[in-house]
């Protein structure tokens, strides 16, 4: 455990060293780029705790993560983690189980099918909803409150109630149960995206819609000209955070149906293969890949949609 | 209400308003349906708190099951009455407040100041802190929720069941990576001449962050102070993880959170009725549900001040 | 304020200073033994525990101090791993842990569990109906046992003209005779679902461990002997008929995935499928059941090519910790499941006593005579396997997809797909 962490922490450091170090050379080099001594003592000393904290049940969590994937560590053999063949196995492991068809694939369907449909159904209703609250009509905070009073009760209520409400043969049938969870996921959070396009619809300046009015734009038009440029920087935050919770999907499926193939995900399969299965080094090495992958796509929808320029 | 119009010297602008009085009407009817199809589910979820076992299945189906039964028949005060006396849920509900009190002031300190340090400071090696913020909104955490487990453990040295566990519960929610990100964003936004006044006047950067940012964010912190409480209100997993074990003719105050009371009453089998369970699961939503109306508008002015801009 | 901040700052260096001081078990000090049950302190089960703890460390004469520790079962089974692993780790295991039957295999193949096969008796061990054992060697003595069976609505079963009173435990029906039961019922009252299968139910343990029996009674199976080849025996063409009886009771509309223990208690349904712990509710149910046992009865499993019926529940093991004299430990283990500890507990649950001592005798062919015999004479433990969770999750997803797929195919794929997760067991 000690060893691991000094690794860690060489590596963070190492890194942060190389950076700190072309930034002092950059700005010897610059004129207008001075730093000052003080503010940079005060700096780190300010962020110092966040770093702290964050090297210990942040970063060392993940790197420990990542390095598990390489061992065979079994969740009842803590004490006896070894490297999992020539360090590949569950590399392996995992290209066996999705050539064979296993039950990854599934879950590989069932997530893809998912964040698919429930990307742009609940961002398309929080908008939606935003627009409609977005006025100085009386009634509408009560509106406000009864949309987001889903976000406020916890995953584990809703799926307690939900399971009252979908029809049992809907939940074993493929991809029908899907498109619940899909419905159910959207109804409880597009509430708090609806918050954000508020915040965002806020920040539109009004003498752009007079303006428009005068010039005799409709609603349409208005709404294309006006509100969608003007969300643009709050549309990419909102497919990001959405993309990346749609991709985590796992507390619904395990609560509405456990471990089926019909509604199993990836973190639901790596729920089950590292805390049930005892299989840590393994469900480890999928939670590598699942990481690259997020983070690739998030990169991608960074470059595309963000802003141009700086 | 008719008074205003009756006082109101204008008829002109009345008649004109017909139109938009009809356009009101069908706003209220369509806002009222949508409202209701958010909380059918806890109208539900009360509603089936007030009766007894046959009283809900009775009313199953129809639309009998929206309405909570006051009338003779009620088990209203016999289902809350054993929540709050036999199962005590109220003691788990302060153990939660209080830590989600303490994760809260921490919170605030730790990340405020080290978005504080990124919004405000120039230093060597500030892109690389900024890169690695964005970078870890995008990993999956849960993923890491093992090694996290090991990382608390060692750290705490918890050898043997010990009544420091309950530090355990917190710890990690007093970092937030997201919550670094939104304070660097709203930071941003405090225009620089202020802190150029305090500077002049001989203030450290310290008394500037307590005695300017902080008071000036009241906004950002609300809305991060209600995820965190709503996480910590919500999360089930991780308390658990720390505390499992109880002592026998240990009558001493539980440190359990609130959703390890709901779990166990939910578990409690037939000698629980299910509108006992649902009579749980309202306590356990309803302080959710006022903490965020009284700070929703918090809410949408801090995501709007603070631009989130990735 | 300041000091509040400060308080749990300076428990949390504390902490981390005074952490590493080691355990407050002393594994040298044979007086004084820890317990840890897997169930909530505050059930009636867990009062039960406490109660015989308190009895014991009262009544024994050797000044043995017993203290004992509760894990909610509602947290979880991982909650309990978690804390039998970080115990594992510092070798600071409880003397005596509790753990339901099926998992006997892979705690003991961990290394968790202490070898008991030495230190009982031949006579003592034939005390209990089930014993928890892997590769041959006792890992556990069970606390309570189990059975399940039939229950029925005897006004629908009289409505219908249907006489089971010819079925024992010994002479049971078979399947044609359950399908020619559940058509006569369906043709009386077509409103009325015949049996409660709980194929709902495949979201919990509860599917396994009532169903598992259909599979045996086909002649079929799950595993080997050695727990880890499943592709050939859960699949077999034995094990398929089991499946396809179930199969058969839900096309014919027998049976649905809507129906569950409710729609019984409900009168929406004529039979149930569930374990003795049905008993003692049914009294509540006046509405239905207004003459209690006289309006219901319990039928045993019916039989295929052979009988079978489940059993099974929570059991007690010795942890493998450093305490050298097990003899003190040994002494707590006899006490707890003596005959009339095995009563306190089952008084408070329900259940069977498993020391067969402490079973009592019921009238002939009442619903409690009908488990108790089904436990002696047909029941079948499930496998044996390391993987036993594995197994369980596999079964639940043939229950789960029984209705919509074709059942040779299905139970194909899930042995294969059982088969893979059992290759990556070490």
């Amino acid at each position: 455990m000690l060893l691991i962490t000094l690794i860690v922490l060489g590596i963070v450091m190492t890194f942060f060293l190389v950076v700190f170090v072309t930034d002092m050379i950059k700005s010897h080099k610059s004129k207008n780029q001075k730093y000052h001594k003080s503010e940079v003592i005060m700096a780190f000393v300010f962020l110092a705790p966040a770093v702290v904290m964050m090297f210990f049940f942040v970063i060392l969590p993940i790197f420990m993560s990542l390095g598990y994937s390489f061992t065979d560590y079994d969740l009842m053999r803590p004490s006896d983690i070894g490297i999992a063949g020539d360090g590949f196995d569950n590399f392996r492991q995992l290209w066996k189980e999705l050539s064979e068809h296993g039950l990854i694939l599934d879950a590989l369907i069932n997530t893809a099918l998912f964040v698919a449909l429930v990307v742009p159904i609940q961002i398309g209703m929080a908008l939606l909803l935003a627009l409609f609250v977005n006025n100085k009509k009386r009634g509408t905070t009560i509106f406000k409150v009864c949309f987001f009073a889903p976000v406020a009760i916890s995953l584990s209520v809703t799926a307690y109630i939900w399971k009252e409400i979908i029809p049992v043969d809907d939940l074993n049938t493929r991809y029908i149960a899907i498109i619940w969870i899909v419905f159910l996921s959207a109804w409880q959070g597009c509430g708090f995206q609806m918050l954000i396009f508020l915040s965002a619809l806020g920040n539109i300046r009004k003498d752009l819609y007079e303006a428009a009015k005068v010039d005799g734009a409709n609603v349409f038009q208005r709404f294309k000209t006006i509100t969608l440029p003007g969300l643009r920087p709050t549309m990419l935050y909102i497919l990001i955070t959405v993309f990346i919770g749609a991709c985590r999907v796992m507390v619904q499926p395990m609560l509405l149906t456990t471990y089926q193939s019909q509604t199993v995900t990836i973190s639901l399969f790596m729920y089950k293969q590292g805390m049930e299965y005892n299989h840590v080094g393994y469900s480890c090495t999928v939670a590598l890949f699942m990481t690259i992958f997020m983070g690739s796509i998030t990169f991608l929808q960074r470059k595309l949609l963000g802003e141009k320029k700086k | 209400m008719r008074n205003r119009y009756a006082l109101d010297p204008n008829f002109v602008r009345a008649k004109r308003s017909k139109k938009k009085i009809a356009w009101s009407i069908v706003y209220y009817l369509v806002g009222a349906t949508l409202s209701l199809a958010f909380i059918l589910p806890l109208l539900y979820m009360f509603a089936a708190s007030t009766k007894d076992r046959d009283g809900i299945a009775q009313s199953y189906g129809t639309i009998m099951m929206f309405i909570p039964n006051f009338g003779s028949s009620s088990v209203f005060g016999q289902n809350y009455g054993f929540i709050f006396a036999e199962k005590e849920i109220w003691k788990y509900a302060l153990n939660t407040i209080i830590y989600a009190a303490v994760i809260i002031v921490f919170n605030v300190i730790i990340n405020g100041l080290a978005g504080y340090v990124l919004a405000k400071f120039k230093f060597p090696g500030k892109g690389f802190f900024n890169f690695i913020i964005l970078f870890l909104i995008v990993v999956p955490v849960e993923t890491s929720i093992l090694p996290l487990y090991s990382v608390v453990n060692d750290l705490l040295g918890f050898n043997a069941r010990n009544n420091l566990n309950f530090i355990g519960v917190m710890l990690p929610s007093m970092i937030s990576v997201f919550n670094i990100f939104l304070y660097t964003q709203f930071f941003s936004s405090i225009p620089k001449e202020y802190e150029e006044a305090m500077h002049i006047d001989g203030a450290s950067r310290f008394r500037m962050f307590f005695d300017l940012i902080l008071p000036t964010s009241k906004p950002i912190i609300a809305t991060t102070a209600v995820f965190s409480f709503i996480g910590v209100w919500n999360d089930y997993v991780w308390p658990r993880m720390m505390l499992p074990a109880r002592a026998m003719g240990d009558t001493s105050w539980p440190l359990e959170t609130i959703q390890a009371a709901l779990t166990s009453i939910q578990e409690g089998g037939s000698s629980i009725s299910p509108g006992q369970i649902m009579a749980a699961l309202v306590v356990t939503t309803v302080p959710i549900f006022i903490v965020y109306t009284i700070a929703q508008k918090y809410i949408v002015k801090g995501f709007g001040t603070a631009g989130l801009k990735m | 304020m300041k000091k509040l901040i400060l308080a749990p700052l300076a428990a949390l260096t504390l902490g981390a200073l005074t952490g590493c001081g080691g355990s407050d078990v002393d594994y040298n000090d044979n007086t004084k033994l820890k317990i840890r049950f897997h169930v909530d302190i505050g059930s009636v089960e867990g009062m039960a525990y406490s109660q015989i703890i308190n009895d014991f460390n009262r009544e024994n004469e050797d000044g043995i101090k017993v203290t004992a520790t509760f894990v909610a079962r509602s947290a979880g089974d991982t909650t309990y791993d978690l804390e039998l692993q970080r115990d594992m780790k510092n070798g600071t295991l409880p003397d005596i842990i509790t753990f339901d039957a099926p998992k006997c295999a892979e705690y003991a193949s961990y290394g968790y569990f202490y070898d008991l096969t030495n230190q009982f008796s031949a006579d003592e061990k034939a005390k209990f109906v089930t014993l928890n054992t892997y590769k041959g060697r006792l890992y556990g003595i069970p606390i309570q046992e189990s059975s399940a069976g039939i229950y029925y609505n005897k006004r629908y079963f009289q409505e219908a003209g249907i006489d089971v009173s010819d079925i024992t435990v010994d002479s049971p029906w078979d399947y044609a005779r359950f399908k020619s039961v559940c058509a006569s019922l369906k043709a009386r009252h077509p409103s009325i679902v015949p049996a409660v299968m709980r194929f709902k139910d495949n979201n919990s343990e509860m599917a396994t461990y009532l169903l598992y029996p259909f599979i045996y009674a086909s002649g079929g199976g799950f595993v080997d002997e050695t727990g880890k080849q499943a592709l050939g025996i859960f699949n077999s063409a034995a094990s398929i008929r089991g499946y396809q009886f179930l199969r058969d009771l839900y096309d014919a509309g027998y049976t649905d995935y809507k129906v569950e223990e409710q729609s019984f208690y409900k009168g929406e349904a004529a039979m149930l499928l569930s374990s003795g712990w049905t008993i003692p509710l049914m009294k509540d149910y006046t509405t239905t059941f207004p003459d209690d046992r006289n309006s219901w009865g319990l039928l045993p499993y019916p039989k295929d090519v052979t009988r079978a019926s489940a059993n099974g529940s929570w059991s007690y093991a010795i942890g493998n910790n450093p305490r050298t004299d097990k003899t003190n430990v040994i002494k707590l283990l006899k006490y707890i499941t003596s005959a009339k500890s095995s009563k306190k507990i089952t008084n408070a649950t329900g259940m069977i006593p498993a020391n067969v001592d402490a079973q009592e005798t019921y009238p002939a062919n009442s619903a409690e005579d009908v488990l108790l015999q089904q436990l002696e004479k047909t029941s079948i433990k499930r496998p044996d396997t390391v993987g036993y969770r594995q197994f369980s999750d596999t079964f639940r997803m043939v229950i789960s997809s029984l209705g919509s797929e074709d059942v040779a195919t299905l139970v194909n794929n899930k042995a294969t797909y059982l088969q893979s997760e059992l290759d990556k067991i070490k």
